[in-house]
C-alpha cells in the first residue's frame, strides 16, 4: 500500500468516523418510549377496580359522618379523619395495588425487550419515540404472571426532578409560604375595596387590576429569582450527568435518570 | 508493515476521537433530539387574547363572587351594570368569532395538506389550492353570519318577552294592591261608622242625665259653688263619654293596623306568586327560544354547500377529494357547533344575570357561579385547541428539520434542540 493511498484511506475513515458520530447519538435516542396511560386505565379491570373504590368510598362517607357527628375536639375530629383517610388508602392499595403492579411489571419487560431507557406519558412526546402502549396491554391482559425483567433500564440521557421535592428545600419552601401568605391578605384586602365600591364596574374592575398587578410584581420580585436559581441548577446538573432534557417525575413512567437529590444538593 | 501499525494505530486515535466527542450534551452535533416550550408558543397563538381574556374574567368573577355584598343597587348602577353585561356578551360573541375564524383557517390547512397527498398519490401533481378554494363555502364567515342572524333574532324576541314579563308583573301588583286598598278603606269606614254609633248610644245612655243637669244650670238662683258642682258633673259626663268613645278608637286603629300588615302580607305573597309564575313562563319560553336557536344553527351549518371539485380530475382522485371535504367540513362543523355552544352558555348565563337584574328572575342567584364554570370549560377547551396546535407544528418542524423525538413540558434542557422559534413562527403565520 503506497502512502498516498493510505493518507487518502485514512482521510476517508476520519471523515467518516465524524459523520458517523452524529449519527450513533441519534441512534442512541431511540430508546425513548411512551405509553398511554388513559388506554391503561381504560381496561376492564382498571375499570372495575375503580367501581369497587367509588362503591367503597360510597359506604364509608356515611360511616364517616356519624363518627366525625361525635368527634367532640378537634383533635378527635383529626383523628377520625385520619382513621378514614387510612381505610380509604388500605382499600385502594388492596384493589388497585396488583393491577399496577402487574402493569409496571409489563411496562419494565416490555421495555428491556425493546431496549429502552426511559417511558414517558405520551402527552409530553409530541414526535418520535416508540409506542409500547398496545405491547404492555396485551402483557397486561395475557394468562399467567408477569415477570419483570431481571436488568434494571440502561442509563438514559433523558433525566428527571420531583418538582414536589424541590419545593421543600427551606429556602424555596420558606418563599412560597411567605408569598401565600402575602397574597391571601392581598386578597382579603381587595374584597374589602370590592365591597366598598357599591356595585361601580369600573371601580371593581381598577381594584381587580391593581389586585393582580399587585401579585404579578410579588411574583416577579419574589419568586422568579428563585425559579431562575433551580432552573440554572437543574441544568448544571445534567450537564454534569452528560443529560440532554431533564423534564417532571409525574410525566416519567418508567426509567430516566433521577437528579432530584443531586439538584436539592446543589440548591442548599 | 509499519506503516500499517500507524495507520491502524492512527484510526483507533480517530475513533477514540469521535467517541470523546459524542457525548457532550450542549454539543451542536447531538441532533435528533428537541424540545418545545409550550407555554411561551402559546403566547404567540392568535388566540392568545381571547385565551387571556378568559382567564380574567374567571379571575375577576372569582374575586367578585367571594366579596359580593348585598349592596342595594340604584336605578343608575342597574343600567351601568347592564352596560357591563352587554360589553362582556359583545366580548363573548367576538371572542366565538376569533375562534371560529381560527378553526376555519386550521382545517383549511389540514385539508389542503390532506388533498396535496391525495393528488399527489393520484399523480396529479401537488397544488391543492384550487379544490381547497372549494372549501371557502364552509367559512367562518358563514357560520357567524347564521350565528350572529341568530342571536339578534334571540336578542329581540328576549327584550319583548323580558318588557312583557315587567308589564304583566306591574299590571298584576297593581291590581292586587288596588284589591288591598279597597279592603283597607272598606273596614276604616265599618270602624269609624262603629265609633260614630258607640258615641250616639253613650250620649243617648246619658241623654236624661245631660238634660237634668243643664235644666238646673239654667236657673239663675244659684250659688257659685252650687253651679261649679253642676258644671263639673256636666264635664265628667262628657269626659266619660269621650273616654269610651277614645278607648274604642285606640281598639280600631290597632285592629286596623293589623289588618293593614296582614293586607299587606297577603298582597306580597300574592304578587311573589304570579310574579314567580310569569317568570317560570319567561324563562321557558327564553330556554325553548335559546333550544330553537342551537338547533335552527346546527341544522344551518349542517345544511352548507358541498365544495365543488374541479371536474377535469379523474373519477376516482374526484371521489377521494370528495371524501376528504366531507370528513373535513364534518370535522369543522361539529367543531363550528361545538364553539357556538360554548358562546350560546356563556350567553345564557348573561342573560339570566341581565334578567335578575331587571327583575325578571329572581331565582337568578349562582348565575354567575354558573358563569364562572363555564368559562373556565371554555377556557381549558380553548388551552388544549391551541396546544394542539402547538403540537401538530412541532410534529411538521420535527419531521422538516429530520429529528428523531420532540418533547414538550420539560423543567430543564442543556442540551437537544430548542424548536420554539420556529413553532412559534409557524403559529404567528396563522394570523396572517
Amino acid at each position: 500500500m503506497d502512502i498516498r493511498k493510505l493518507t487518502r484511506l485514512l482521510a476517508a475513515a476520519a471523515i467518516l468516523t465524524f459523520i458517523a458520530a452524529p449519527v450513533a447519538i441519534a441512534a442512541d435516542l431511540t430508546d425513548v418510549g411512551y405509553i398511554d396511560q388513559a388506554a391503561i386505565g381504560a381496561l376492564p379491570q382498571f375499570q372495575k377496580a375503580n367501581a369497587q373504590i367509588a362503591q367503597y368510598k360510597g359506604q364509608l362517607d356515611p360511616q364517616f359522618a356519624a363518627a366525625m357527628k361525635g368527634a367532640k375536639s378537634q383533635a378527635d375530629q383529626q383523628r377520625v379523619q385520619a382513621e378514614f383517610q387510612q381505610k380509604f388508602v388500605t382499600r385502594q392499595r388492596q384493589v388497585l395495588g396488583p393491577l399496577f403492579a402487574r402493569a409496571q411489571a409489563a411496562i419494565a419487560q416490555v421495555s428491556s425487550n425493546r431496549r429502552l431507557s426511559v417511558i414517558v406519558d405520551k402527552r409530553i412526546l409530541v414526535f418520535g419515540g416508540q409506542d409500547i402502549t398496545k405491547d404492555v396491554i396485551d402483557l397486561v391482559d395475557g394468562p399467567g404472571p408477569v415477570v419483570p425483567p431481571v436488568a434494571t433500564p440502561g442509563p438514559s440521557s433523558i433525566g428527571f426532578v420531583d418538582q414536589t421535592q424541590i419545593d421543600q428545600v427551606p429556602k424555596l419552601k420558606s418563599a412560597n409560604d411567605d408569598f401565600n401568605t402575602w397574597a391571601a391578605n392581598q386578597r382579603t384586602q381587595a374584597l374589602k375595596e370590592m365591597q366598598g365600591a357599591k356595585n361601580d364596574p369600573k371601580k371593581e374592575q381598577q381594584i381587580f387590576a391593581d389586585y393582580q398587578k399587585k401579585l404579578t410584581d410579588q411574583q416577579q420580585k419574589v419568586l422568579k429569582p428563585l425559579v431562575d436559581q433551580t432552573r440554572d441548577a437543574m441544568s448544571k446538573v445534567a450537564g454534569q450527568k452528560h443529560l440532554i432534557l431533564v423534564i417532571d417525575r409525574s410525566d416519567v413512567i418508567y426509567g430516566g435518570t433521577d437528579i432530584t437529590k443531586d439538584v436539592q444538593d446543589a440548591l442548599k | 508493515m509499519r506503516l500499517s501499525r500507524a495507520a491502524a494505530a492512527l484510526l483507533a486515535l480517530l475513533a477514540l476521537g469521535a467517541c470523546a466527542h459524542q457525548l457532550k450534551p450542549d454539543d451542536p452535533n447531538v441532533r435528533g433530539i428537541g424540545y418545545v416550550r409550550v407555554e411561551d408558543a402559546i403566547k404567540k397563538h392568535p388566540l392568545y387574547p381571547q385565551l387571556s381574556q378568559l382567564q380574567d374574567s374567571i379571575d375577576a368573577l372569582n374575586l367578585k363572587a367571594l366579596g359580593a355584598a348585598a349592596v342595594p343597587r340604584t336605578a343608575a348602577q342597574i343600567a351601568q351594570e347592564t352596560q357591563e353585561l352587554n360589553r362582556e356578551l359583545k366580548a363573548a360573541q367576538d371572542r366565538a368569532n376569533s375562534i371560529l375564524r381560527q378553526k376555519q383557517l386550521d382545517y383549511q390547512q389540514r385539508e389542503q395538506a390532506a388533498i396535496r397527498a391525495a393528488l399527489a398519490a393520484a399523480g396529479q401533481g401537488t397544488d391543492g389550492s384550487a379544490p381547497v378554494s372549494a372549501m371557502q363555502n364552509v367559512t367562518a364567515s358563514q357560520a357567524q353570519q347564521v350565528t350572529a342572524q341568530a342571536n339578534a333574532d334571540f336578542e329581540a324576541y328576549q327584550k319583548s318577552v323580558i318588557d312583557q314579563d315587567n308589564a304583566a308583573v306591574r299590571q298584576i301588583s297593581g291590581q292586587l294592591s288596588a284589591r288591598a286598598d279597597t279592603a283597607y278603606r272598606q273596614r276604616a269606614t265599618q270602624l269609624q261608622e262603629k265609633e260614630s254609633q258607640l258615641g250616639l248610644e253613650v250620649s243617648q245612655q246619658d241623654a236624661a242625665k245631660r238634660l237634668d243637669l243643664r235644666m238646673k244650670l239654667g236657673n239663675l238662683a244659684m250659688s257659685d259653688a252650687q253651679r261649679k258642682q253642676y258644671r263639673d258633673q256636666l264635664a265628667a259626663l262628657d269626659a266619660r263619654e269621650a273616654a269610651v268613645v277614645d278607648a274604642q278608637r285606640k281598639k280600631d286603629q290597632q285592629e286596623l293596623s293589623a289588618y293593614q300588615q296582614q293586607l299587606r302580607a297577603q298582597t306580597s305573597q300574592q304578587i311573589n306568586a304570579q310574579a314567580a309564575k310569569i317568570h317560570a313562563d319567561t324563562q321557558a319560553k327564553l330556554q325553548a327560544r335559546r333550544n330553537e336557536v342551537s338547533r335552527q344553527v346546527a341544522s344551518q351549518l349542517q345544511g352548507l354547500q358541498p365544495a365543488a371539485i374541479p371536474s377535469n380530475l379523474p373519477a376516482a382522485t374526484r371521489g377521494k377529494l370528495e371524501q376528504i371535504d366531507k370528513q373535513f367540513k364534518s370535522q369543522f362543523q361539529a367543531d363550528a357547533q361545538k364553539t357556538i355552544e360554548e358562546y350560546q352558555s356563556t350567553k345564557s348565563d348573561l342573560d339570566a344575570q341581565y334578567a335578575a337584574l331587571h327583575g325578571a328572575d329572581g331565582a337568578a342567584t349562582g348565575a354567575a357561579n354558573k358563569q364562572v364554570a363555564s368559562l373556565q370549560r371554555q377556557r381549558d377547551d380553548l388551552y388544549n385547541r391551541m396546544v394542539d396546535q402547538v403540537k401538530r407544528d412541532a410534529q411538521t418542524v420535527a419531521a422538516k428539520r429530520g429529528l428523531q423525538v420532540v418533547f414538550i413540558s420539560v423543567v430543564a434542557a442543556p442540551g437537544g434542540i430548542d424548536l420554539t422559534d420556529d413553532v412559534e413562527k409557524d403559529i404567528e403565520s396563522l394570523q396572517q
